[in-house]
C-alpha cells in the first residue's frame, strides 16, 4: 500500500535547520497521541508533529491534517530526505512550510514592564506538585540563583524542578521553561551562556525527566520556545497579553499555568536583582 | 493497608489523562490513595513523601508511567489496577460494577447508587414529566433538559419538588452548575463565591464566563426554567434556589438572572433577598424593568451590599458581582477595551453611504434578547422573532423552534446561521453582522471555524460589489473550555470579525457602526444603555 502523503505547513527555524542537517538519518516514531506524534532521532532529540496552527513546542512541525498522523505506529522507522520525512505509512513534505522564528524578541522597556506587572499580579492555579515542599524548595533555589546570579543555586533549583509532577512534561519542567523564557526575553541571566551551567542543566534534563520534558528544557536553554509562550512575550497591549495568556493556559491540564508560574518566578527574581 | 503498582514503559499520556486517572482511582470504594506519574527521580520523591513509593515504583525510570494504589485490601487494589488500562484508553467497561448491566430505570439506578442526589432528564417532552416525578419520588433534585412540558405539569412538578425540599431545574434547562459540576451546555469555570439563579441558559453562561475572566468562580448556577418567574408558576423554583444559596456558606454573593417577573413574583424575590441578607445583583432583561423595582442604584460608583443591585446587562451583572466581592466601586462603561472608538471609526470608513442596517444572527436566545434591548432604543425599530413587529434592522434567535425543526440547535449545527449570513450579506444596505459564538461542553467542537468560511465569503462578496461588511461578534467561553477561548477568537478575527469581550459591548459596537453621530454620542458619552 502506498504511503499517505501530507504537508508540513509550519515549523520553527531551528527545527527546519535540524531537519536539513539530518539528511539520510533514520529515527523512530516515539509516541502517538490522538492529536500529535513524536519522532525520536538517533541523538535523542525529538520532532513533534501536530495539527495546523501555532507550534505547541519549539521542536514541533504543524501538518495540514492531523488525522494523517493516526497511521503512525510507535517504533516505526522515519527517514529524513529533505524536504521530506518518510515512514512506511506516511510521507510528509516541508517544502512549502512557513518557517517561523521561535526565539523571544528583545524586550522594549514598556513591553517588559507590562509583562512584569501582569505576572506579578498573580495567576491561575498551577500544579499542586509545585506547592509541595520539594517544589517550593526548588522554586526558591531557582529564584535565588536568578536574583543573585548564583550559578550553583540556579542549577540546584533547575535539577530539583526537572521531572517534578504529572504528565509527559512534568510541572517542574514547564516552570523551568517559563523562567528561562523570561530570562531570554529580558536578555538577563541566560543559563545557556554561563560557562558550564547550560550543559549541566541539559545533562540533568537527560537524566531526571521524561524525553519530551527534557527536550523542552534543552530548547529553552538554547533560547527557543513554543509559540503560545512567545505570544505572551510578544504581546504589545494588555488585551493582547490577556489573549496570549488564555492561549497558553489552554495547554494541558496545568502546563500553561505552570509555565506562567515559572515566568512569574523569574520576573520577580529579576526585579529583586535590579532593586538590590 | 495494601499497595499495588503498575509500571508501564512506552505508555505516554499527558497530564490531563494522568490527573483524571488518579482522580478516578481515588474515587473507587476502598481506595485510600492513588498516584499516576512518570517515574522521574523528583516524582519518586513525591511518592515517598506520600507513602506510596513501592519497591516497583522505586526502580522505575523517567520514561515509565507509574501507577500506585493504596487500598483497604488486596482485592480492591487488584480491581483498581484492572481499571487502569480501560481508563487510559478513554473507555470504561460496558457493564456496571460487578459485571451487572447498566440500569434501565430510575428506580434501579437509585438502588445501585443510593448516594446519588440529582437526576438529569433528557427525554422527549411527552415523557419528561413522568420521569421527573419519578426522580422527585426517589428523593433526587432534577435537572429537566427536556422542553415541551405544559405549564400545568411544570407547576405541579415544582410544587411537588418544593414540598419535598428539592430543586426542579427547568423545563428546558440547558445549563446548570451544581457544586462545581457543569451540567448541559456548561463552560469550564472554577468553584467560587458567586451563586446564580438563572431563568436563562446562555445568560448564565455569559455571566459565569465573565466572572471567570475576572478570576471568580461559582458556588452553584441553578437554572430554573424560562417560565418560572411568570404569574403561572409564581417563581416557585427561583425562591427555592434563593433559599438554597442563602443557606450555602460557599455563596457570598447572589446573582438573579431572568426576564421581568410578574409583580407578585418580583415582590417575593425582593423580600426573599432581603431576608437572606447576602449581597445580591438582579439582572432582569426587559423593557419595562426599572432599577427602582429592586431598590438598588445601578451603575453607580459606590454600590451597597445592603440593597440588591439592579443592572440591565449580563456583563454589568458580572461586574457588579465582582465589585461586591472585592468591595470596590464600579461604574458602567460602554466598552472595556481602550481602542473601541478608533475601531468603530475604522469600520465606518469601510461602509458606503447606503449601508446602515444591523443584522443580528444569534445562537443564544438570551444573548439575542439582550442585544435587542440594547439596540432598539439606539437604532430601532428592529424586526425580530423574539418580539415580533416590523423594523429596518433584523435580530434573529436561530435557536427558536422555527429554525430547529429537523436540525440541531445552532450551538451544534451551523447550517441555519451560515444560510442566514449568506442571505444578509447579499443585501446592499446591511452594514453590520452581529453574532455570538458559545463555547463549552455540549457546544460544537469548533463553532468559530464552522462560521469562518461563510464570514470570509460574505465579506469578499460585499467587497466585490464595492462595499464593506462589518462583522461584530462575541465569544462566550473560558480559556479552559474544550474549544479554547483564544483559538476561537483567533479564528473569528482571521475571518475578519471584530470580537468584543461581551455581548453587550458587541451590540453597542454594532449600533455605533451602523447608527448616526447621535448614537455614537449616546454610547461613547456614557449615557444609557
Amino acid at each position: 500500500m502506498a504511503p499517505v502523503t501530507g504537508r508540513i505547513v509550519r515549523l520553527g527555524a531551528g527545527t527546519a535547520a535540524q531537519l536539513a542537517a539530518r539528511a539520510g538519518e533514520t529515527g523512530r516514531v516515539h509516541s502517538v497521541f490522538s492529536r500529535a506524534a513524536n519522532i525520536a532521532w538517533p541523538d535523542g532529540r525529538l520532532l513533534s508533529l501536530h495539527g495546523p496552527g501555532s507550534l505547541l513546542s519549539p521542536f514541533a512541525a504543524a501538518v495540514d491534517d492531523v488525522s494523517r498522523l493516526r497511521v503512525l505506529q510507535p517504533g516505526a522507522p522515519v527517514s529524513c530526505a529533505p524536504p521530506r520525512l518518510h515512514t512506511p505509512m506516511l510521507a510528509l513534505s516541508w517544502a512549502a512550510a512557513r518557517v517561523v522564528d521561535c526565539t523571544p524578541p528583545p524586550a522594549p522597556a514598556a513591553t517588559s514592564a507590562r509583562l512584569a506587572r501582569w505576572l506579578e499580579a498573580g495567576g491561575p492555579p498551577h500544579a499542586p506538585s509545585l506547592d509541595s515542599p520539594r517544589g517550593m524548595t526548588a522554586c526558591r533555589a531557582l529564584a535565588d540563583g536568578i536574583c543573585r546570579g548564583d550559578a550553583a543555586r540556579l542549577l540546584e533549583g533547575a535539577r530539583a524542578l526537572l521531572g517534578l509532577g504529572e504528565g509527559l512534561t512534568p510541572a517542574g519542567d514547564d516552570c523551568l521553561v517559563g523562567a528561562l523564557a523570561v530570562l531570554h526575553h529580558a536578555r538577563a541571566v541566560r543559563p545557556g551562556e554561563i560557562p558550564g551551567l547550560g550543559p549541566a542543566i541539559a545533562q540533568a534534563a537527560r537524566e531526571r525527566t521524561t524525553t519530551i520534558g527534557g527536550e523542552f528544557v534543552r530548547y529553552a536553554l538554547e533560547g527557543s520556545f513554543s509559540e503560545p509562550v512567545l505570544a505572551v512575550l510578544r504581546a504589545r497591549s494588555r488585551d493582547q497579553l490577556a489573549r496570549a495568556a488564555a492561549g497558553l493556559l489552554a495547554l494541558g491540564a496545568t502546563s500553561g499555568a505552570d509555565t506562567i508560574h515559572g515566568m512569574r518566578l523569574a520576573s520577580v527574581a529579576l526585579a529583586g536583582a535590579r532593586s538590590a | 493497608m495494601a499497595h499495588g503498582t503498575l509500571v508501564a514503559r512506552g505508555a505516554y499520556h499527558d497530564s490531563v489523562v494522568l490527573l483524571t486517572l488518579a482522580r478516578a482511582l481515588r474515587a473507587r470504594p476502598g481506595v485510600r490513595d492513588a498516584a499516576a506519574l512518570m517515574g522521574t527521580p523528583a516524582n519518586r520523591d513525591l511518592l515517598a513523601q506520600a507513602g506510596l513509593l513501592t519497591p516497583e515504583a522505586e526502580t522505575a525510570g523517567p520514561n515509565e508511567l507509574v501507577v500506585v494504589i493504596a487500598a483497604d485490601s488486596d482485592a480492591t487494589v487488584a480491581a483498581a489496577l484492572a481499571l487502569v488500562d480501560p481508563l487510559l484508553a478513554g473507555s470504561t467497561p460496558r457493564t456496571g460494577e460487578g459485571g451487572r448491566p447498566r440500569p434501565r430505570t430510575l428506580a434501579t439506578a437509585a438502588r445501585r447508587m443510593p448516594e446519588a442526589n440529582l437526576t438529569l432528564i433528557s427525554v422527549p417532552g411527552a415523557f419528561a414529566a413522568v420521569e421527573a416525578r419519578a426522580a422527585l419520588r426517589i428523593g433526587t433534585h432534577v435537572m429537566l433538559w427536556s422542553d415541551n412540558v405544559s405549564l400545568e405539569e411544570e407547576r405541579r412538578l415544582k410544587r411537588d419538588a418544593a414540598e419535598r425540599g428539592l430543586l426542579l431545574m427547568g423545563p428546558d434547562c440547558g445549563t446548570a452548575y451544581v457544586a462545581g459540576v457543569g451540567l448541559g451546555f456548561a463552560n469550564e469555570v472554577e468553584r467560587g463565591p458567586v451563586g446564580i439563579v438563572a431563568a436563562s441558559g446562555t445568560g448564565l453562561q455569559q455571566v459565569a464566563t465573565l466572572l471567570a475572566a475576572r478570576g471568580h468562580g461559582l458556588s452553584h448556577g441553578l437554572g430554573v426554567g424560562g417560565r418560572d418567574m411568570g404569574r403561572e408558576i409564581g417563581g416557585i423554583m427561583t425562591l427555592a434556589a434563593l433559599e438554597l444559596l442563602g443557606g450555602d456558606e460557599a455563596t457570598r454573593v447572589i446573582v438573579v438572572l431572568g426576564k421581568p417577573p410578574a409583580a407578585e413574583v418580583r415582590a417575593a424575590v425582593r423580600s426573599r433577598l432581603a431576608a437572606i441578607g447576602k449581597p445580591a445583583v438582579v439582572c432582569l432583561l426587559g423593557r419595562d424593568h426599572d432599577a427602582a423595582d429592586v431598590g438598588g442604584e445601578a451603575g453607580s460608583a459606590d454600590i451597597s451590599s445592603a440593597v440588591p443591585v439592579a443592572v440591565s446587562t449580563l456583563e454589568d451583572a458580572a461586574l457588579a458581582a465582582c465589585a461586591l466581592l472585592e468591595k470596590t466601586g464600579w461604574r458602567r462603561q460602554p466598552f472595556s477595551i481602550p481602542d473601541a472608538e478608533r475601531r468603530i471609526a475604522e469600520a465606518r470608513r469601510t461602509l458606503t453611504p447606503g449601508q446602515s442596517l444591523v443584522v443580528g444572527l444569534y445562537a443564544g436566545g438570551t444573548l439575542a434578547h439582550e442585544s435587542l434591548l440594547i439596540l432598539d432604543p439606539l437604532i430601532g425599530p428592529i424586526a425580530s422573532n423574539l418580539a415580533g413587529g416590523a423594523g429596518r434592522h433584523r435580530l434573529i434567535d436561530l435557536g427558536a423552534d422555527e429554525f430547529t425543526v429537523g436540525r440541531a440547535h445552532p450551538m451544534l449545527d451551523p447550517g441555519a446561521r451560515v444560510d442566514a449570513i449568506r442571505e444578509a450579506a447579499a443585501r446592499p444596505e446591511v452594514a453590520v453582522l452581529l453574532l455570538d459564538v458559545v463555547l463549552g461542553h455540549g457546544a460544537a467542537a469548533d463553532p468559530a471555524g464552522d462560521l469562518a468560511d461563510a464570514l470570509r465569503s460574505a465579506r469578499a462578496g460585499a467587497r466585490a460589489h464595492g462595499r464593506g461588511l462589518v462583522v461584530v461578534a462575541t465569544v462566550v467561553g473560558t480559556a479552559r473550555d474544550p474549544q479554547g477561548l483564544a483559538a476561537q477568537i483567533g479564528t473569528l478575527e482571521a475571518a475578519g470579525a471584530w470580537v468584543l469581550p461581551s455581548n453587550a459591548q458587541a451590540a453597542r459596537a454594532a449600533a455605533c457602526i451602523a447608527g448616526g453621530d447621535a448614537v455614537r454620542r449616546a454610547v461613547l458619552g456614557g449615557e444609557r444603555p
